[in-house]
Order: structure tokens, then sequence, then C-alpha cells
């Protein structure tokens, strides 16, 4: 199950957005790669993942397709949409001023 | 946000597949992630079992993804919705009796109010048709004899021109005219003159053509006319080509310049078919003391208040008071600014208040019993709902579906409620005296829909709401049939309250019945029995002098005598209690050789002009003195009668038979012959005013006659009062024919007198009846409310009852028990009801005769009899517990 590492909300929109950056990618591939990306840190558990997937897609910021994965199964592919890197913009800057803002807070020594 | 619109859209399209198919889909995308977490895992290096095992637990519940995926489509709730209105439909139809007493109960509530809402609308609330109407006032003088805004030539254009607080002034006539249109198809309709500037401030134009011209609103201008909607479309036809026709008004032709809008009311409420320029002469006016009296309107400045247009009148009403008034009646007059609806609906107000207040008591009672009634279902449903929520349903789902409930059921309650306000409507309408303005027009539109829908859903959301917050502990579950009594509070609550509330709305219904009562019981001092009054219209323009119009009546008068049966056959201007009369000013009349009364005091007197039968027809005794005879019609002299009141007032301790009263303003000279007893003159509920009789002459003058020299009597058409031995039913039609025998084409009216006195008390008699009938149906739904609660304690002590009984308690013990708990509501809602009723009884206070808000008989009767019907409500279920058998109230579960 997920780490407690609890997750701010809304994060991981802005992870899943990242995630797909690159191309197109199957719910299984986000999760390992966040999990890569982040050395391990940040496990997202499947009950926080497909809910978040179809939730992004309803709101028309990635698209889903099925095609074949890299063994040659059937599985649902999501990408991002024009919508979503906008989106993506915003979410980002949003987490810079929120992260700079709570580096500020906690002072110079949290930081060095 | 356009294309995320769109994507949005487009996915809706795509992806509003049956449910079963995105299930599948998810499901499979689900199993691929398994798939590739056990090909993780294998690769890792456990064992294909191990793999599968760890992959298992690392995913969690399935089922609740799924829920969560599914949850996150928009507008994914809409299908719980459908589900959870399928599921209360299904329960409904298992319990039927349930449903239609809670339908019914809601629907009495609704219906009610919506009638009475659809009432008042008008009156408090509707905006009035014209534009800023929130900032249209009635602007001039008022005073003791009339109390609606008026103003006249002598200072109306200084106002006009001088004013800072309006941005629009402008005036129409004081009174609509019965004027003639001489065409082909002739009729009688009413005419209205108004100023050029009177449409535009009120924000009205024509829906075809044009308002006048300034230059048309002068005298000697050519003639032209507005007509209304309703004339255009019965005289017209619609016709377009009305405009610039000439019509023919009252003997000479108007150019029509416009049509008047559909609905157009002139804010006098007064009916006008042809409206038409006033036409003063500006000059003339400006110097005449009066000149046209008027009624003013004005359009205030956005942002003035009504206080501050009044504060900035001041000073021109000052200088008008000071110039034009002469100096004796000044203090007498007052400078008046109010709003238009208020000018419009003043006097109903506080009624229409009063019935809505009343009504709205009446829902909240109906929704304390359906929220009562869906508690006890609640409970006896609390299994259910336990296993619901242990089968995953959430607690906000479960408050949403008893809110579904609620909601289906209100607004079937509303729609029942809808029919029946349409009844009830019809009901209040027959009910309803004249003078209740708009009420012909009260109907259920957009609007009143609007309301009872809304009203359904506060009720829905009041009852719903109150079950649904105290609804499932997992533990009901395990528990039996014994239950926590706190859950009951609620319930007991509400049935205080209804208590209450009944209470309050019987206090008041009691107040206006005995009131009303007292109104029916007083002694007018007239006797109405046998009396016909025949108002009879003599068209202006053939009887056109005194002289024709006495010749006309004198007839009549000795055709009536020679009736049979006919006991007496007089003139007045009106009969008493109510009805039209010229005032005098107490302070205008003096007494022969006594100093003159202080001006402006004494208020004003009724004057009456009337020939000798006017006493026997009625019954009025004379007290001191002689009644007027016969001769004295030929005399010359002006003589009076006066009521015992005036004669005290200003003869203390005299005899004032043979004094002579001198009426300043004229310098007229009265003589008095005798001393009549006081009759109830100023209505069924004002304080008698003192009243002198004027004895109506033989001569021109006392008839109408054009210019009154004395003018004693100012020109009232004379009202023949005829008093009969046989029922008036049969002597009207011979009136009838009588009258048709001088003249065949005037119109005659009559009436029975005891019509026109029951007529007065109309109004009162609506309130009374609809605060009564709204008091009845409070008091059933509480008492019903009462019984349920009771019954239903009394059912969940069913166990207890027969442990007590089975350790030796008596069944009279028994039935003190369940009694008691009854008691106790009953005497919390009372205490409380009364103190409210004593408070609210105050807004009634100008509405009761003889009555005080807080009689103290009232109050007891009333107690005491929510006491005994409440008492009897709870008695049955307590007899019914009493009756139970030991062994079976032991195993009863």
């Amino acid at each position: 199950m997920a780490p407690s590492t609890d997750l701010l909300q809304g994060t991981l929109d802005l992870l899943i957005l990242q995630t797909l950056v690159p191309g197109p990618m199957h719910g299984w591939g986000v999760a390992q790669r966040i999990q890569q990306v982040s050395r391990e840190v940040l496990q997202i558990g499947q009950g926080s993942l497909y809910p978040a997937l179809h939730r992004l897609e309803y709101k028309g910021w990635i698209r889903s397709d099925w095609g074949n994965s890299e063994n040659n199964r059937r599985a649902k592919f999501y990408a991002l949409t024009v919508a979503g890197r906008k989106r993506l913009e915003t979410e980002r800057e949003t987490w810079e001023r929120l992260s700079s803002a709570i580096g500020l807070v906690l002072g110079p020594e949290a930081q060095a | 946000m356009t294309t995320e619109w769109l994507t949005r859209f487009r996915f809706l399209l795509r992806k509003t597949l049956s449910r079963r198919k995105r299930q599948s889909e998810l499901d499979e995308e689900l199993h691929f992630h398994v798939e590739q977490s056990i090909a993780a895992k294998l690769a890792a290096g456990a064992t294909a079992e191990e793999a599968r095992r760890q992959a298992l637990v690392e995913f969690g519940g399935v089922e609740r993804t799924r829920e969560q995926c599914h949850e996150a489509r928009p507008g994914w709730w809409m299908g719980t919705v459908l589900q959870d209105a399928r599921y209360a439909l299904r329960g409904f139809r298992r319990n039927p009796v349930f449903t239609v007493t809670v339908i019914a109960t809601l629907a009495l509530g609704i219906g009610a109010t919506t009638a009475v809402f659809s009432v008042v609308d008008r009156i408090l609330f509707r905006s009035l048709p014209y534009a800023h109407d929130d900032r249209i006032v009635s602007v001039g003088l008022v005073q003791s004899l009339e109390r609606q805004e008026f103003t006249v030539g002598g200072f109306f254009f200084d106002w006009r021109d001088n004013q800072k607080p309006f941005e629009a002034f402008a005036a129409q006539g004081a009174l609509p005219h019965a004027c003639d249109l001489v065409e082909a198809n002739p009729a009688q309709l009413n005419c209205i003159v108004a100023q050029a500037g009177f449409l535009p401030m009120l924000g009205i134009s024509p829906v075809l053509g044009r308002n006048f011209l300034p230059d048309e609103d002068r005298p000697n201008a050519s003639r032209v006319a507005l007509i209304s909607y309703g004339l255009w479309l019965s005289h017209y036809n619609r016709d377009p080509g009305i405009l610039n026709r000439l019509i023919d008004v009252d003997g000479s032709p108007a150019r029509v310049v416009g049509v008047l809008p559909r609905g157009f009311e002139l804010p006098t409420l007064q009916a006008a078919d042809v409206m038409l320029p006033m036409a003063l002469d500006e000059g003339v006016e400006r110097k005449s003391s009066p000149g046209h009296a008027m009624r003013t309107f004005a359009r205030l400045r956005p942002g003035v208040t009504i206080e501050q247009a009044k504060a900035e009148l001041e000073p021109l009403f000052v200088h008008t008071r000071d110039t034009l008034i002469p100096a004796q009646i000044r203090k007498d007059f007052h400078l008046s600014v109010r709003s238009l609806r208020d000018r419009e609906t003043k006097d109903v107000q506080l009624t229409s208040w009063i019935l809505l207040g009343s009504v709205l008591a009446v829902l909240l009672i109906a929704c304390a019993n359906v929220a009562s009634l869906m508690m006890a279902r609640g409970e006896a449903r609390e299994r259910e709902l336990a296993v619901r929520s242990a089968l995953g349903a959430s607690r906000g789902r479960l408050i949403r579906q008893t809110l579904t409930e609620a909601a289906l059921l209100s607004f079937a309650g509303a729609a029942v409620g809808m029919a029946l306000a349409e009844g009830l409507l019809r009901v209040f309408l027959d009910l309803a005296p004249t003078g209740i303005p708009f009420l012909a027009r009260a109907g259920l539109d957009l609007r009143i829909a609007l309301f009872t829908v809304l009203m359904s859903l506060v009720c829905g959301a009041l009852f719903g709401l109150l079950p649904a917050l105290q609804t499932p502990r997992v533990v009901a579950l395990a528990a039996r049939a014994a239950k926590s009594r706190k859950r009951t509070v609620l319930r007991r609550c509400l049935v205080a309250g209804q208590i209450a509330i009944s209470m309050v709305l019987l206090s008041g219904a009691a107040l206006l019945l005995k009131s009303f009562q007292n109104m029916e019981q007083q002694s007018l001092g007239i006797e109405a029995q046998g009396v016909l009054t025949a108002r009879i219209a003599l068209p202006g323009f053939r009887y056109d002098t005194g002289q024709k119009k006495m010749d006309f009546y004198l007839r009549a008068e000795e055709a009536l005598r020679r009736l049979p049966g006919i006991r007496a056959v007089g003139f007045s201007d009106s009969v008493p209690p109510g009805g039209w009369n010229n005032d005098e000013r107490f302070a205008d009349l003096a007494a022969e050789g006594k100093p003159h009364p202080a001006q402006g005091t004494g208020g004003s007197v009724v004057s009456r002009g009337v020939t000798p039968d006017y006493f026997r027809a009625l019954n009025i005794p004379i007290v001191l003195g002689r009644n007027f005879t016969e001769e004295d019609r030929r005399g010359n002299q002006i003589l009076v009668v006066l009521s015992r009141l005036l004669a005290a007032r200003m003869f203390p301790g005299e005899d004032p038979v043979g004094k002579r009263i001198e009426r300043i303003r004229d310098d007229q000279w009265f003589t008095v012959v005798g001393v009549a007893e006081n009759v109830k003159n100023g209505g069924l509920t004002q304080q008698n005013d003192p009243e002198i009789y004027f004895l109506r002459r033989s001569v021109q003058q006392d008839w109408g006659g054009r210019a009154p020299v004395g003018e004693v009597m100012s020109g009232a058409a004379p009202l023949m009062i005829v008093d009969a031995v046989l029922p008036p039913k049969t002597v009207a039609p011979w009136v009838r024919s009588q009258i048709a025998g001088i003249d065949p084409t005037v119109p005659v009216e009559t009436e029975t007198l005891s019509q026109s006195v029951s007529k007065l008390a109309d109004r009162p008699r609506f309130e009374t009846a609809l605060l009564g009938f709204f008091a009845f149906c409070g008091l059933l739904m509480a008492v019903i409310g009462l019984y349920g609660v009771i019954a239903f304690v009394a059912a969940q002590r069913t166990q207890e009852i027969g442990v007590r009984m089975a350790l030796g308690a008596t069944r009279l013990n028994i039935l003190r028990l369940i009694a008691a708990e009854g008691l106790r509501l009953i005497l919390l809602g009372g205490v409380v009801g009364l103190a409210a009723a004593l408070a609210a009884s105050q807004l009634l206070k100008s509405l009761l005769y003889n009555v005080g808000p807080r009689d103290p008989a009232t109050y007891l009767a009333v107690s005491l009899l929510l006491a005994l019907v409440a008492l009897a409500a709870t008695l049955i279920p307590a007899r019914a517990a009493m009756k139970v058998e030991p062994v079976a109230a032991l195993r009863y579960e």
C-alpha cells in the first residue's frame, strides 16, 4: 500500500501530468515512473491513481486510448491533451510558488 | 476554457456508453495493473504464488476503487438520484396509508398557502406595473375629511416648478367622470383627464400611437384622446386604423392619438376607458384659490427617500398653507408623501400580513406533522437503513435518500396543493368583500406556481432534514425493539410546537370571531328590517336643473306612497351606518349667542339632507322637540334636527329646540326643531359621530341644482328610502315599475338596508372566516400529530407496561402513565402558545371591535378548547395502552 508520505492535495494531478509529458503511458507505467523518479519515496497506490486518472480525463486534461503494452497486452494508454499541457504549466507555477513560500517560512537553514 | 469544455463534451458523448461497458473497461484496466505488478515481482525473484499474493495485498480493495473512479465522472450522482427516486417510490407503494396521509397534509398546507399568497401577492410583494415603481409616490395635502393626497391648481404649478426631490411630477384628474361615446354603437364610459407628463412619469408608453403632446394639454387645443386597450379590443376590434380617427366623446369630437397598454391601471386604481388631456389654463389656475382638484404623483430622483422628499417639500407646503388655506382651517391640513403601494393598499396590508402569517403557521404545522410521520417511518426502517449502511452506503447517501423521499412527497403535495389552491381561491373570491384591491384578478399564474414549488422545496428540506439528521447508527443493527427514548425528543418538541402554533391561531380566530359578533349584535340605532333603498341615476343632460330633478323625485315619492303596504317613503343622501355623506366641521357650526368653537377642534359632523319620512322609515326616535313635518318642506326656513350627541355638545345642559345655529363658513342660519336618537353613522366599527339632519325642502336648490345657493345639499343624488310592511323582495319590482312609469330610461338600483349593512361586515366576516378556517386546520393537524406521538410512545413502552402490570400496576396507573406524557406536551405547548398569542394579538388590535387583544374570556375559552381536544387525542392511545394484556405485552417486541 501507499507509504506514509502523504501527497499534498492536488499534487498527484501535477505528478501525473508531468509524468505524461514524454509520451502516452498506461496506469501501471505512471505509478512506476513516479516511484522511480522519486527514488522510491512516492508510491502511488492504485486506489488513488485510477480515480485521479479518470478525474483528469473527465476534465479533459488527458485522453485515453486502448493500445498494446511492451509485452503485447491490451492496455489503456493516457496522453496529455493541449489543455492538459496548459494545466501543467499553471500547476507547476503554483507548486513552485508554494514550495518557495514554504522554504521562506522554514528559513535558510532548512534550505541548506 | 472553451477547449476544455469541448473536450469534456466530446468525452461525454463518447463515454455515454452503458455503465456496464464502462465497468468492464475499468475492470480490464485494473486487471492489467495487477498483472504488471505480478510480472514485476516475478522478475524480482518471487515465486508465482507469492508474487500474486503480494500484488493483491498491495492492490487493496477493488470495489472501492471502482466506486471512486465512477464518482470521478461528472454528473455521476444523477444516476443515483434516479436510483434513490425508484427506491423511494417502491417504499411509498409498500406503505400507501403513510404516503396518502403525507401528501394530503402537505397538499392542505401548500394549497392554502398558495391560495392566500395569490391573493396578497399583488398587495404586498408584486411590483407595480410602472417603470421604477419603487420610486413612484403620491404627493399632496391630506386633511381629516380627505385621507388620500390631493392637490389643487392653486399650488400645483408652484410645487411642480420649485420642487427638487422628484425627477417627474404630474397629475391626473381627481375622479374619473362618466362620459358618453356617441357613435353608431354608443356606450357609457369612464373618462379621466391627465397631464401630458403623467404617462411618462409612470414610465408608460402607449402600445399604439403616442402620448399627448404638451401643446395638446392646453386650453382650446384641438381635442385628442387616448383609449384603453379594453375599449380598443371591445369596441374597435383592435383595429390599428383607430389612430387619428375622430370619436365623439360627450357630444364633441376627439382625435384618438394612442392606445394605452393592456393591463394599464391608473395609480388611483380607478377604471378609465378614455384618457383626455387635462388642459388646464396655467395662468388662471395659479391665481385661483383653490382651483382644480387633482391627484398628483411623482417619481423620486434615484437615491432620494420618501422622508427626504417630504422634508424638502416642507417649505413649499408651508408657503401654500399660509397663503392659500383660510387661517381657521389651516391646522387641519398636512403634507403627505407616500409610496404608491401604500397609497393603493395601505388599509389592507395588515389584513394581508395576518392572513399570510396564519397560513404560513398552518404550513409549518403541516410540515411538522409530516416530519413527525417521516421520523416514525424512519424508526420502523431503522434496521433497513442500518443494513444499507453496513453494506457500504455512506451517511451522505442515506441522507440523500431521505431527502429524495421528502422532495418526491413535497412535489406530489405541491401538485395536489395547486389543485386545492384553485378551489380555495374560488371560495375566497366568493367570500371576499369588495374593496380588497386586485382580488378579482388574483389567479394562479407562473409566479404563483414558482412560489408553490419554492414552498414545497422549503417544506421538503424542513421535514426531510429533521429525520435525516438522526438516522443511522450502526448499532441500530443490533438494537432490538427497545430503543432509547431520546429519539422521540425531537418529535415531542415538534408536537409541543404545533400545539403552541395552533394556540396562536385559535386565539387570533377567537378574537376576530368575538369582534365580529360584537359588530353584528350591536344596536345600530336604526331598524333595517323591511327597508329598501333605491338609487336613481338621472342622466345629467336631460335633468339639467334642480327643478327638473325635484319634479321627478317628488312624482316618484307620490307614486310610491300610493303602493299598498308602504309605511314611509323618504329621501336622504345616504343611509347609516356606512355610506357616503357630506361632512361638516364641528368647529364650523356655532350656536347662537355662544362663542365660536376653537378652530380645528371637534372633528367632523355627519350631515344628511332628509325628508320627514326618513326618521319614520328607519325608526329613529325623536327624543326632544319634533320631527320635520310635510308643511316644513314647503317653508322657507332651513330647519335642522340634531343627533343627541351633537345636541349635548353644542347645547350642554340646555334644550336646543328653537335655538339657532350658524354655519360660519357661509354665514347660513339654521333653526333646530328637534333632537333625534344617535345612530351608528361612521361605519360598523367607528365611534358614533355627531350628526346634523337638514330638512330637504321642496325647493330646487335642495335637489342638486346647478349652483345650490345655500349649498345645503351639495348636489348628491338623493337616495329613496322605502319602508314597507311587505318583504323588500316583493316591493322592489313595484318600486322599479313605478319609477319606470315616470321615466322608463332611468336606471334604478335597489338594495335592502339589511344587505347594505351586511356588506359593511363583509371584510371582518372574510377575515374571521379565513382565520377561523386556518385555525381549524392547524388544530386538526396538531391534534393528529399529538395522537401520533402518544400512540407511538405507548407502543414503544408496551413491554414496560407489561412489566409494570406484572408487578401490580393497575390499569388506571397505566392510563395515568401514558396520559401524563401527553399532558406534559399539551402544557408546554399551551403555555408557550399562550405567551406567543398574547404578543401576536397586538397586531390584531386595529381589526378588533369592542374586544381587547388580551380579552381574558377569549383566552380562557381557547385554552379550554385546546386542552379538551388535545386531552381527547391523548386519551385514545392511553386507553388502548391500558387495555393491553400483560402477557401479550411482555412478549411484545
